[in-house]
């Protein structure tokens, strides 16, 4: 330890103590000098070795070629700035992107200690479902130790007075606000002692943003009585400013959880404990882990097996995932997280093999510099080190200049997204550490070789250029492929047709189930709200249907056929489902009315399960096959591969049922009329009237969205690619003139002049490409099932992209090169 | 590290030698080198440019410490001293020379 004090000592007062050594040697001169000896060696040399037991020659070096590359790269500030704006650039999407995962993954949500929350999930090995009946949670809320609080929440939508859009509402634990810390902005927030109670006086909280956009700001709700669902409520509170909810699920208004049943006539979400109702989280208890809970939750399940031994499922367990963070991520979020992640990281690829180029360029002009310093005795190693110092003051500045941009960036995002108003872009220090890392990698990416290179004296080696070149020409294409596929995905998506018609129907879901509707009851309901809204003028089809077309809920199955993976869309409708949604029905017969033990299935299921065979008369699960329809991804539009089973609507299905109206003309107008038929049959229902088409459309927003992102992420990379391309050829140019000039002199073709010039990247080009297009297709395989029904190998993308790339590789080639043709014979020949 | 001075001295003896001749009192670095080779019967020559390094190597290791003084020459000049810790590094290396030599010498006699 003491060792290392007296360094410390030595590198402060180091201007002393080489002071004091040089009298020393001084004085050991002098006297040697008397002593008649005179052979005294260099003595700076001298110095500077006694200097080295210090232990601090490395700092000295390291000041030295930090001073030393500042200096070289100011006095050549065009390669500065474009190299500081190539890594802007390149850094940037990696730090903007990496922001994003950090604000919804990492950045702990500002409530009440996050790291203590779980969020609980009800799983078993073959089920895994994000929501579980209030009656269970409630029970793992009063025995589990190892949880001081359990905190559940429900969706709903309910009607404000006579307002016509719904409001979204949660329905949460009365412990909920206190638990994450909140306080009211006006008022109070929820509160155990006095809203817990089922029959304690309802209350509303309301969401700060609802309260300024509704009520107009006015502090005075409080108190007031309004009407949900038209029942009356009084108004105790008003939520804080930007209050930072679970799952980043906020809501127009919160109630108590307990009276859930007050406002919803029939509701038997308390009790019922054959399905989810509410999403869960804990609160770990001192000193409790997750996995200790996990263990204690599980012995809990075992005892609600003893209670409900029907209603448990087999190996159930509870499982729980770090909850404080704006979002849970999902196995299916980290596959996006890691495509954009390898995308972005492509694109510095691209930057840094651009940059490792100029470098080499660099490298080639400063010939006579290093030809100095080698000369002076500077050795291999230490030009390596200098090289390589000024490419990290270079990626630094870099880095920070990308770092500025991600944030801009984030600042924009943040502002034109509904995001949550706690979300800051300021970088915290997950950013930082992820730019200092940035900045080593690319450092090493981009520095690394040519520093070698150049040290070696070998800058003058095409094989590194045409490398570089290569790498830079493989990324930007599988780049250009993502993207052009994805263009092609929105493209297919949006004009062609996608195996149903959506223009005209309009879905009303009453939500039976929910209102503890019994099967006889909600046919009841069924039977005379369809009749009804047939003889409303212009409507032609009324159709039931379990899960309706882009509709919040959906039944999948995965499954394989024939050793391959597929999912299955099962849905039960009745006979006029497949005139309503104009779907074709191809071979066999429709549903008959009140038929059993049939199916319909979709025409590539039939292929599927039985290729080459005619379905029909085929068992399938059970069930006979009675026709075969056309292909319509209803519940799964991005996925081009699902398939679909239709099943006969039997009575127990009743209380899920959702019905279709197909109109003749624009469907507009019977909204309106559906929901006066509606709520005359039962007030207290308030159905959700929506238009497919507008579902349809918000489907395609995000698809288009999407799209363009990753057009527009593919696009810098080409024009990245383009910049180095010409950066390099008209450096190999400049490299050549005097040859250029003597083959022109002695009367070479512009042609040839061209060829010779350019013959050095027909290598690195194709293979570039071919290699690209190669690592596309072996990859894009994960992006199968959000591409609209277009295959992840299409040719016209793949063909789109490569020409595309080629285009831009020529134009960038020739630009420069064709300076070559202009040549001043006479000037070029003369100079040195 | 760049490359060191060639000497007539085996690797890591110089910092023992100076050690030793410093065990009797301070002395200023002409004089170490003067006294190792008297000492030696004039065998042992130390140059500057490796005694200022290990001079360096061992002040900073703390085994010894300097101090101005003037010389015999009316000079004001750094007295090197030897240091508590000094003196206990300078009997670990001389047991650990004696034991090498010894078992040098048994291999010569013996061989």
């Amino acid at each position: 330890m003491s060792e290392i004090f007296r360094r410390i000592r030595y590198l402060i007062n180091r201007r002393r103590f080489d002071a004091e050594l040089e009298s020393d040697m001084e004085f050991h001169r002098e006297m040697a000098a008397r002593a008649g000896r005179s052979n005294f060696g260099n003595t700076l040399r001298m110095r500077e070795q006694a200097r080295e037991a210090w232990g601090w020659t490395w700092l000295d070096r390291l000041v030295q070629d930090l001073s030393y590359a500042t200096r070289t790269l100011a006095r050549s500030p065009g390669f500065t700035v474009t190299a500081v704006l190539v890594l802007a650039i390149g850094i940037g999407v990696n730090v903007a992107a990496f922001s994003l995962f950090n604000m919804v993954a990492l950045e702990p949500l500002p409530v009440r200690d996050p790291g203590s929350l779980v969020r609980l999930q009800r799983r078993s090995p073959e089920i895994i479902s994000s929501e579980m009946p209030y009656a269970t949670a409630k029970f793992y809320g009063d025995h589990a130790k190892t949880l001081s609080a359990v905190l559940t929440m429900m969706g709903a939508r309910l009607s404000l007075e006579d307002d016509l859009n719904p409001v979204s509402t949660n329905f949460v634990s009365a412990n909920f606000f206190k638990e994450l810390g909140a306080t009211a902005a006006y008022g109070r927030l929820l509160d155990t002692e006095r809203d817990e109670a089922a029959n304690a006086p309802p209350v509303v909280v309301l969401g700060h943003e609802f309260w300024q956009r509704r009520f107009g700001a006015d502090p005075d709700i409080v108190g007031k009585v309004i009407h949900l669902n038209r029942r009356p409520v009084t108004v105790v509170g008003v939520e804080p400013y930007g209050f930072p909810s679970l799952d980043g699920e906020g809501a127009e208004v919160w109630l108590p959880v307990t009276q859930q049943p007050y406002f919803v006539e029939g509701s038997k979400a308390l009790t019922d404990v054959s399905d989810g109702t509410v999403r869960v989280w804990g609160r770990l208890a001192a000193g409790a882990t997750a996995s200790q809970a996990e263990q204690e939750l599980l012995g809990l399940t075992n005892e609600l097996r003893k209670q409900y031994p029907k209603d448990i499922w087999k190996d159930e367990y509870i499982h729980s995932d770090p909850g404080g963070h704006l979002h849970v991520m999902e196995p299916a979020m980290y596959k996006v997280a890691e495509m954009v992640g390898v995308l972005t990281l492509l694109i510095l690829a691209v930057t840094c093999a651009n940059l490792g180029g100029l470098q080499l360029a660099r490298g080639v002009s400063r010939e006579r510099e290093m030809g100095i310093r080698l000369g002076l005795g500077a050795s291999a190693a230490r030009i390596f080190r200098q090289l390589l110092t000024e490419s990290l003051v270079l990626a630094l500045i870099g880095s920070v200049a990308g770092m500025l941009l991600a944030w801009g960036t984030m600042k924009v995002v943040l502002a034109n997204t509904p995001s949550p108003v706690w979300l800051s872009a300021t970088p915290d220090w997950r950013v930082l550490a992820f730019v200092v890392a940035m900045a080593l990698m690319a450092t090493l990416l981009f520095g690394f070789a040519p520093a070698l290179q150049i040290a070696r004296q070998r800058q003058r080696k095409t094989l590194a250029r045409q490398l570089l070149v290569g790498a830079q020409i493989a990324a930007s294409c599988v780049l250009l492929i993502v993207a052009s596929l994805l263009v092609r995905a929105a493209q297919h998506a949006l004009y062609t047709n996608p195996g149903f018609g959506y223009e005209r129907v309009v879905s009303i879901d009453p939500g039976l189930g929910r209102h503890g509707y019994t099967p006889a009851a909600a046919e009841e309901y069924l039977v005379q709200a369809r009749s009804r809204i047939e003889a409303l003028p212009g409507v032609t089809v009324v159709s039931l249907v379990k899960f309706a077309p882009l509709g919040h809920h959906t039944a999948r199955e995965d499954t394989e056929i024939n050793g391959r993976k597929v999912s299955i869309y099962p849905n039960s409708v009745d006979d006029r489902y497949f005139q309503a949604m104009e779907i074709p029905v191809l071979v066999g017969r429709n549903f008959s009315p009140n038929e059993k033990n049939a199916v319909i299935v979709s025409e590539a299921l039939a292929r599927r399960q039985w290729p080459g065979e005619s379905p029909l008369g085929k068992k399938y699960e059970e069930n006979t096959v009675v026709g075969v329809v056309g292909n319509a991804h209803v519940n799964a539009m991005n996925d081009g591969d699902s398939l679909e089973a239709y099943y006969p609507v039997q009575p127990t299905d009743m209380p899920d049922m959702v019905v279709l109206v197909k109109s003749a003309g624009a469907p507009d107008g019977l909204t309106p009329m559906a929901k006066s038929i509606v709520d005359n049959l039962n007030p207290n229902l308030f159905p959700e009237i929506s238009l497919l088409k507008s579902g349809f459309r918000k489907d395609m927003e995000q698809v288009e969205l999407v799209a363009s992102a990753v057009t527009l992420i593919g696009l810098v990379a080409v024009a990245l690619a383009g910049v180095g391309i010409l950066g390099l050829v008209s450096f190999s140019v400049k490299q050549r003139l005097k040859e250029i000039a003597i083959r022109m002199a002695l009367g070479a073709t512009k042609v040839q002049v061209l060829r010779a010039v350019l013959r050095q990247f027909v290598w690195p080009v194709t293979l570039g490409i071919a290699t690209g297009a190669g690592i596309a297709a072996a990859t894009t395989g994960v992006l199968r099932n959000s591409l609209y029904g277009v295959s992840n190998l299409d040719p016209a993308s793949y063909m789109a992209a490569i020409l595309g790339l080629m285009a831009m590789i020529f134009l960038a080639a020739l630009l420069p090169a064709r300076r070559a043709l202009q040549l001043n014979l006479a000037r070029t020949l003369h100079h040195d | 590290m760049a490359d060191t001075p060639k000497s007539g001295m085996p690797a890591g003896a110089l910092s023992m030698l100076i050690l030793r001749v410093l065990q009797s009192g301070s002395l200023h670095g002409y004089a170490i080198a003067q006294r190792i080779h008297l000492l030696s019967s004039e065998v042992l020559g130390v140059e500057e440019g490796l005694l200022y390094p290990t001079l360096q190597k061992i002040l900073v290791k703390g085994w010894v410490t300097a101090e101005w003084g003037i010389s015999e020459t009316n000079r004001k000049v750094r007295f090197y001293r030897l240091t508590t810790e000094g003196r206990k590094q300078l009997k670990a290396e001389l047991s650990e020379y004696d034991r090498v030599t010894q078992a040098i010498q048994e291999i010569l006699r013996t061989a």
